[in-house]
């Protein structure tokens, strides 16, 4: 193991990042509306299969596909978030209209993506389980400046997909809609106390769609990120339990834009460690199978060491009773 | 805010058990005819008739004495893991780690069946039996523990150690398990040794003329029986009370001087206990050993099947053949139409979707009528205000 090794495992982490960011700010704008939305990891399924066949159809070469290049891949990532958005609506209808158990609702959305996902990959690329291997995807960049690194920690900031830089400036606008807008305040003020918003003229249930669907959107882009730009093709449980890493880096970040960052970039990391630094010293030592088992861990680990010094927001997973429907 | 309780009909007057009974009934056939209706849609979409799919559906499932078997026995395990998802749900707590619990029960079930080997006929499979439960009890105290001394949610936690789970079948098979008495000259794929015949669960499906491809054995009416104990712990026992309160409302538990950890911690061991059981059927029955491929998912098909059961324990059998016709349903899409296999696994779906739904608004409506009820016999009318049916509920 060298400082090669190292660089190598940010750049994994990096893509890791970038999957737990996109998916826990949609898990964020779904809790700060008041919506509990386990349903992340089932969210990202759908984005994964529909996001590759979104590419092939938009990027792909021009008997099947439209052959429309970098701008094909981003409408076909797009498309993932369509799908996730969607998906989303189905845990919408039935947590604000119907008033669902918010974690119910969320387990059944789980359940069901991985059937919808075989019937849809049926579908789109008419066999079950994956799509045809090194779809298209976009060109990779290098960071200037710091690619430029020594020691092979230049590594980190080479061959990055561009969609690692969408996610990681995501922060900005993220942070001042939450923050500095009218409707990131109505949001969180959903959130918290969903009797009080509506005394003040303020109707809840639009904002919770809002919530979840923005989750489902980008949730699904995060899906279409992983099978579009990561993997190269779709594969029947790719997801791997992304999604409730995602949760759990959201719980850590105590549910705010710019912890997440950071919260999400630590998981991250723990994931790149039996890809890359399973030679490390002390890891090394382990079965190869213990080693698997770090990210899992690490998670455990931090979720028991943190939780009591979170604060959900307060009418996270209540139902509201002002929401309408039956 | 709805109209409120003003535009029901004014209450019938029919003993509120049966009210109730007759109310669930209902939804469960609306929400069963929902997801039918729904199928249907798309298989017209497909082009195909309904009426032949769904009949080729159900006739491939009872064609004959030994099809009837393969569903009981394809039932089996998820009436473990329904049982185990549904005995922590009473708790208000959402075991989403049956998967790996069974994981880990089949891990325990395989080194016991390989250790005891000494002990005698059904002494063995008990112990085998045993620790097929511990391992699972074990596996789930985990989550059951932080739960109560850190607060982390146990949706999280369990969910993690199912990830984990599948590294300690792989380790187990790699390592300490892995066969060492394979048949000379032969490729063996990853498993462990083959268990002695008294480790297996004997067949019980010859009684009735049930092939043996069916593998019909005698953990089905072991499951039976433990959805009976499951009902017997939550209506007669105090834990079952206390884990009700616990579930239904923290506050009045903690007013009626309930211990909510120990409650759920014990909840959690049963779950596993449970849960550990669900491994059995392929491990003992159908295998004879615990083999690489193993069938995984059982754990959270078992989610499905206790929420289709209304996490009842009699229910959840019910809920659980439906399931296995609905599963064996496919190979018979698969012999008499063009509709992919997949179709099962969305009506599946629609199913569920529909009967949490129609459950959620049949349950307020039946509160709702319990409140007016209530209300005439005071001497008051529709006094039920969505707040007052918020706080019954909550």
């Amino acid at each position: 193991m060298d400082l090669t090794d190292i660089g190598a495992s940010i750049r994994i982490a990096f893509t890791y990042f970038t999957i737990l960011y996109l998916t826990g700010l949609g898990g964020l704008f779904s809790e700060r509306s008041g919506i509990v939305n386990i349903g992340l990891e089932g969210l990202m399924v759908i984005g994964t299969v529909s996001g590759a066949a979104g590419a092939a159809i938009f990027a792909g070469p021009a008997p099947e596909g439209m052959g429309l290049g970098a701008g094909g891949v981003v409408l076909g990532l797009l498309f993932g978030a369509l799908c996730g958005a969607l998906f989303a609506s189905v845990h919408a209808v039935a947590t604000i209209n119907f008033r669902v158990d918010h974690i119910v609702s969320g387990v059944v959305i789980n359940l069901v993506a991985i059937g919808l996902a075989r019937f849809l990959s049926f579908v789109f690329f008419e066999q079950a389980t994956q799509s045809d291997p090194g779809g298209p995807h976009l060109a990779r960049l290098d960071i200037p400046g710091l690619s430029d690194i020594p020691w092979g920690l230049g590594n980190a900031f080479q061959n990055l997909s561009p969609v690692v830089l969408f996610a990681a400036v995501l922060v900005f606008p993220v942070s001042f809609a939450l923050y500095r807008t009218r409707w990131g305040l109505r949001l969180r003020s959903a959130g918290e106390n969903p009797e009080a918003t509506r005394s003040l003229g303020v109707a809840v249930a639009p904002l919770q769609w809002q919530g979840v669907l923005l989750s489902g959107a980008l949730a699904g882009l995060s899906g279409a990120f992983l099978s579009v730009e990561v993997v190269l093709n779709w594969r029947e449980g790719q997801t791997l339990g992304l999604g409730f890493i995602a949760l759990a880096a959201l719980i850590l970040s105590n549910w705010d834009p710019r912890r997440l960052l950071v919260a999400a970039f630590l998981f991250g990391f723990a994931q790149a460690i039996p890809l890359r630094l399973d030679d490390a010293p002390l890891i090394s030592l382990l079965p190869p199978q213990f080693i698997n088992m770090i990210p899992y861990v690490v998670t455990i680990v931090a979720i028991a060491g943190f939780v009591a010094k979170v604060r959900p927001p307060a009418a996270a997973g209540r139902a509201y009773e002002g929401a309408g429907g039956t | 805010m709805s109209t409120g309780g003003a535009t029901l009909p004014a209450p019938r007057a029919l003993p509120p058990w049966l009210e109730s009974a007759v109310g669930q009934g209902l939804a469960l056939l609306a929400a069963f005819a929902i997801a039918v209706s729904a199928g249907a849609l798309i298989i017209i979409l497909y082009g195909e008739n309904p009426l032949s799919v769904y009949s080729a559906m159900l006739s491939f499932a009872f064609k004959d004495v030994t099809s009837v078997g393969t569903v009981l026995s394809i039932a089996t395990p998820l009436i473990f893991a329904a049982l185990a998802v549904s005995v922590c749900f009473k708790g208000g707590l959402f075991n989403i780690g049956v998967e790996g619990q069974f994981l880990v029960g089949m891990v325990t079930a395989s080194w016991a069946a390989l250790t005891f080997d000494f002990l005698p006929g059904l002494l063995h499979l008990a112990a085998v039996l045993l620790f097929a439960c511990f391992g699972g009890m074990v596996y789930a105290a985990v989550p059951g523990i932080l739960k109560v001394t850190t607060g982390a949610h146990e949706v999280v936690t369990t969910i993690m150690m199912n990830g984990i789970a599948i590294s300690i079948v792989a380790y187990a098979l790699n390592g300490p398990l892995r066969f060492t008495k394979a048949p000379p000259g032969q490729n063996v794929d990853l498993r462990t040794d083959i268990f002695e015949p008294s480790a297996l669960v004997p067949d019980l499906g010859h009684v009735f003329g049930v092939g043996g491809s069916a593998h019909l054995s005698w953990l089905f009416p072991i499951a039976i029986v433990a959805s009976a104990i499951v009902w017997f712990l939550f209506r007669r026992l105090r834990l079952g009370y206390e884990a009700r309160v616990v579930g239904s409302s923290a506050g009045s538990a903690r007013a009626g001087g309930i211990a909510i950890g120990g409650v759920q911690i014990k909840l959690f061991l049963i779950s596993g206990a449970l849960a550990g059981l669900t491994g059995m059927q392929q491990v003992l029955v159908e295998r004879g050993a615990l083999v690489q491929n193993y069938e995984a998912q059982l754990g959270f098909t078992g989610i499905a099947v206790a929420f289709l059961g209304q996490n009842n324990p009699i229910g959840i059998v019910f809920a659980a053949v439906l399931w296995a016709i609905l599963s064996r349903g496919e190979t018979a899409l698969q012999l008499g139409t063009n509709l992919p296999r997949e179709f099962v696994i969305i009506l599946q779906g629609i199913l569920i979707f529909s009967v949490v739904v129609v459950y959620q608004v049949a349950k307020r409506r039946l509160a709702r009528r319990e409140l007016q009820r209530a209300g005439a016999e005071v001497g008051l009318r529709d006094t039920a205000t969505p707040e007052d049916e918020a706080l019954q509920e909550a």
